[in-house]
C-alpha cells in the first residue's frame, strides 16, 4: 500500500465541505465544545448537539435513505450505517480532520516509514517527530526498552533539523490528504520561534504541535513544561509569528496541570494535547548502573494511561479549547475513555510499534460504534464522564494525592 | 523492497541447545523476498502486558515452500512465550527488515564469523554464498562445548571450526584468535555475535591491508571514485560486514531507538543496517555505551 494521494482517500471519507485550513480570522471557540460557558460553570456533556448533516433515517424506522449496510449483519432498529457516522473533529483555527485518531509524535517518523503497511490516508493525522532549528545527534544508545506494559525512551529529539525536514518531507506532505503537524521543539523562546517561523506558510504544513517537555537553557535548564509562566511566554511567542493551527503538548511531570494548561490557553494556544512522556529509569541486568544511555527516559504505553485519563478529566474542565489525549492507547476501549472524559481527538503512540495498523482500525471500530450506538457523530461521546456541576478548581492540586 | 505485516504460522519449533529454538514459520510473502541479513519483527502475545515486537534475524528461507526460520535464545517473557507455541498457532512478523549482507560477485572466498547466537544472523549467508558456487568457512565461538550449534544445521559444503573458552571442543580460547589464519585466504569477511567480539574483528580487519601487503594488489575492487560510505558498493568493498543487535522500538525507522553510535553520526540498526561496513561504526562509542549483554 502507498500513502494515498489527495484525490483518492477525501473520496472514501464522507463527502464534506472541504474545510478551510487557515481563515484569517480566529475561531475563538470550536464548534465541538458548543457555547462558552459562564466562569466557574461547565455545561452538561452531552448538550452538544450533533451536526444537522447525518439525518437520523434509521431512527425513524422509515425506508433506508442510506445504502444497505455492507457488513456482515442487518442493522438493528436505530442503528446507522457506519459510513454516514460524522467523525470530523475541529481542533480550532479552521484545522478539522477527517477523524479523531492521530498518531504521536516520535512514533510514526515523518509519515513515510509505516506507507508499505498503513494506509496513511485515512489517520486524522500525523505529528512527525521533533524537530529543531539545527540538526540534533540525539541521547547515547541504547534508547529504548521496554517495561511492565510500557517502554522508556530517550531518544533526545534526534533530528536533521527543520531546514532538512522541510526540505526532505514537506513536498510529499502536501501531496497527502492527511494533514501532517510539525512536532516543535527547542531550548529557548528565540529557537522555538525560529522553528515555526520556518514552518509558516509551507505547503505541506496542517499545523504545529509545541512540544514544551525541553529543558530551557534561559532558565537553568527548567522544562517549559513545568512552569506555568514559561509555558506561556514560548505559546505567545510563538503565536505572534503564525497563523498554523497551534497546539501546545502537555507534559505529565507536574504537580498540578490546570495552572499550566489555563495559562496556555490564554496565551493564544488553539488546542492542547496531553500527555507527553513520563519520567523515569531502567537498570542493566546486571545492575551495575543505568540501562538507558542517557540515564533517564520517557515513559509511555498502557502503564500510563491511567495518568493520562486523569490529566486530561482535569484539563478539560478548566479550558474551552479542544483537548487531544495522549497515552497508552491500545483499544477503542482506550479511545471511548478520553472521549468520556471530555478529549475531541486522541493520538496513537507506543501501541503502534506492536500493532501498526491500530490507529486505521480504531477509527473504523469508533465509527461503526457510533453506528450501533445511533449516533450520527461522535460527538455525543464527549464529555460523558465529567462532573456535572463541579466545585472550584482545587487550590490545592490534585487532592486525591495520598 | 517492500516490508509486509503477516500472520505466520509456526510449522515447527525445536530446542536445538539448551534454551535455543529454532522455529519454522510459513511465510511466503517474507521467505520470498528475504535477503540474508536482514530480520523480522515478532509480536507475542498480547496477554502479557508486552508492548513491544521483537526483532528476530531470518535464519534460513526455503522460498519454494515458503518457509522462515528463526533462532532465538530464550531470555525474557517475550521469547519464552514463543518458545512454548505450538504448531499450527500464528505469530504476526512485519518485514523483511533493514540491510542485509552484500557479497561482492567477485568475492570466492567467504568468511563467517559467529559468536553464540550470532551464528544466527551469518547462517542464512551461508547458503546464499554457496548457491553462487563460492567456499565458506564458518568460524564459531562459545563458551563450552554443551554450546556449540550443531554441524547438522550446516549445509555439508561449510568449512566448520570451533572454539570453546573453556577448551573443551576445538580451539582453545577466543574465536578471533583464528581469524588470522583465513584473513588472506577470504575475499570477504561477515561477522555477528557480542560487541567486543565484533570491535576486535573490526581492529583486526582494519589492519589487514598493511599486514598482507602484496595479497590485496591485482584486485580490483571497483576502482575509479570512492563508494558514499555506508552504500551498498562501499560495504561491498569493505573486507569486514557486521550485523549489529540492538534494543528496538519500531524496526522501521521510525522512532530513532534503535541508534548505535557511527563514523558519521547516529545509524539506525534497522534502517541503514542491521548489517554495516565495519568501518563506519564508532567502535570505542558503541562497546562503550553498550551493556555488553546479548
Ligand atoms: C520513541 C518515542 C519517541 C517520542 N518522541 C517524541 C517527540 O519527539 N516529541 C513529542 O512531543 N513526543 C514524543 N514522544 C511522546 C509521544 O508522542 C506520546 O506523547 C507518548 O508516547 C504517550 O503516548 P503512548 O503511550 O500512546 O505512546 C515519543 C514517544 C516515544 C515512545
Ligand atoms: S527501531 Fe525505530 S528507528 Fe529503528
Amino acid at each position: 500500500m502507498k500513502a494515498k494521494k489527495r484525490v483518492v482517500t477525501s473520496g472514501k471519507e464522507r463527502p464534506v465541505e472541504k474545510p478551510k485550513r487557515r481563515p484569517t480570522t480566529r475561531t475563538i471557540r470550536s464548534a465541538l465544545v458548543g457555547p462558552k460557558p459562564a466562569k466557574g460553570s461547565r455545561p452538561g456533556p452531552p448538550q452538544v448537539a450533533a451536526p444537522a448533516v447525518v439525518p437520523p433515517v434509521a431512527a425513524l424506522g422509515g425506508p433506508a435513505l442510506v445504502p444497505p449496510p455492507a457488513g456482515p449483519r442487518a442493522r438493528r432498529p436505530g442503528e446507522l450505517d457506519p459510513a454516514a457516522v460524522d467523525l470530523r473533529a475541529d481542533l480550532g483555527r479552521g484545522l478539522v480532520l477527517a477523524n479523531p485518531v492521530l498518531v504521536a509524535s516520535g512514533t510514526f517518523g515523518y509519515g513515510v516509514e509505516y506507507a508499505d503497511v498503513v494506509d496513511i490516508g485515512r489517520l486524522g493525522a500525523i505529528c512527525c517527530k521533533g524537530t529543531t532549528l539545527n540538526p540534533r545527534l540525539g541521547n547515547p544508545p541504547p534508547r529504548v526498552t521496554e517495561t511492565p506494559a510500557g517502554m522508556l525512551n530517550s531518544i533526545g529529539l534526534q533530528n536533521p533539523g527543520v531546514d532538512a525536514v522541510l526540505e526532505r518531507y514537506a513536498p510529499l506532505w502536501a501531496g497527502w490528504s492527511t494533514p501532517v503537524l510539525v512536532n516543535v521543539a527547542g531550548e529557548s523562546i528565540e529557537e522555538y520561534v525560529g522553528v515555526v517561523r520556518r514552518l509558516e506558510g509551507v505547503p505541506g504544513v496542517a499545523g504545529i504541535e509545541l512540544n514544551i517537555s525541553c529543558p530551557n537553557v534561559g532558565k537553568g535548564g527548567l522544562q517549559f513544561a513545568i512552569d506555568a509562566e514559561a509555558a506561556a511566554a514560548v505559546t505567545r511567542a510563538v503565536r505572534r509569528v503564525t497563523e498554523l493551527p497551534l497546539i501546545v503538548k502537555l507534559s505529565p511531570n507536574v504537580a498540578d496541570v490546570r495552572p499550566i494548561a489555563t495559562a496556555i490557553a490564554a496565551a493564544g494556544a488553539d488546542a492542547l494535547s496531553a500527555i507527553n512522556t513520563l519520567s523515569g529509569m531502567a537498570l542493566r541486568p546486571d545492575r551495575t548502573g543505568p540501562f538507558l544511555g542517557n540515564t533517564y527516559g520517557g515513559l509511555s504505553g498502557p502503564a500510563i494511561k491511567p495518568v493520562a485519563l486523569r490529566i486530561v478529566y482535569e484539563v478539560t474542565q478548566v479550558v474551552d479549547i479542544p483537548v487531544i489525549a495522549i497515552g497508552g492507547i491500545t483499544g477503542l476501549d482506550d479511545v471511548l475513555d478520553f472521549l468520556a472524559v471530555g478529549a475531541v481527538a486522541v493520538q496513537v503512540g507506543t501501541a503502534i510499534f506492536a500493532d501498526p495498523g491500530l490507529p486505521v482500525r480504531l477509527v473504523d471500530e469508533l465509527r461503526r460504534q457510533c453506528a450501533v450506538d445511533g449516533h450520527g457523530s461522535y460527538r455525543p461521546l464527549i464529555g460523558t464522564a465529567l462532573p456535572r456541576r463541579p466545585g472550584a478548581p482545587s487550590a490545592r492540586g490534585a487532592e486525591y494525592r495520598p | 523492497m517492500t516490508m509486509r505485516l503477516v500472520d505466520a504460522e509456526l510449522l515447527e519449533s525445536r530446542e536445538i541447545l539448551p534454551g535455543q529454538f529454532l522455529q519454522h514459520y510459513h511465510a511466503p510473502a517474507l521467505a520470498t523476498a528475504a535477503r540474508a541479513g536482514q530480520f523480522v519483527h515478532v509480536r507475542t502475545g498480547d496477554w502479557s502486558g508486552l508492548v513491544l515486537r521483537r526483532p528476530f534475524t531470518i535464519n534460513t528461507v526455503d522460498r519454494a515452500t515458503g518457509v522462515l526460520s528463526i533462532h532465538f535464545r530464550e531470555v525474557g517473557r517475550g521469547t519464552a512465550w514463543m518458545s512454548r507455541l505450538r504448531a499450527g498457532e500464528q505469530l504476526s512478523m512485519l518485514g523483511p527488515l533493514g540491510q542485509g549482507f552484500q557479497l561482492d560477485p567477485r568475492s570466492r572466498h567467504v568468511l563467517l564469523v559467529a559468536g553464540g547466537l550470532g551464528v544466527a544472523d551469518v547462517r542464512m549467508l551461508a547458503d546464499e554464498a554457496l548457491a553462487d558456487g563460492r567456499q565458506v568457512v564458518l568460524l564459531y565461538g562459545c563458551r563450552a562445548a554443551s554450546e556449540v550449534y550443531p554441524s547438522s544445521l550446516l549445509p555439508d559444503e561449510v568449512e566448520y571450526l570451533v572454539a570453546t573458552e573453556d577448551g573443551s571442543v576445538g580451539h582453545h580460547g577466543l574465536v578471533t584468535d583464528l581469524v588470522t589464519d583465513y584473513e588472506a585466504w577470504a575475499d570477504q569477511a561477515f561477522a555477528c555475535g557480542p560487541l567486543p567480539m565484533l570491535a576486535a574483528l573490526a581492529r583486526l580487519a582494519a589492519g589487514r591491508k598493511a599486514r598482507l601487503g602484496v595479497a590485496t594488489l591485482g584486485r580490483k575492487r571497483g576502482g575509479g571514485r570512492p563508494a558514499v560510505i555506508g552504500s551498498p558498493a562501499a560495504r561491498r568493498k569493505a573486507f569486514l560486514q557486521v550485523a549489529l543487535e540492538q534494543h528496538m522500538g519500531c524496526a522501521v525507522g521510525a522512532c530513532l531507538g534503535c541508534a548505535v553510535w557511527g563514523v558519521a553520526g547516529p545509524q539506525r540498526v534497522c534502517r541503514e543496517g542491521p548489517v554495516f561496513a565495519a568501518d563506519e561504526i564508532d567502535w570505542e562509542a558503541t562497546v562503550g555505551g553498550a551493556t555488553g549483554k546479548r
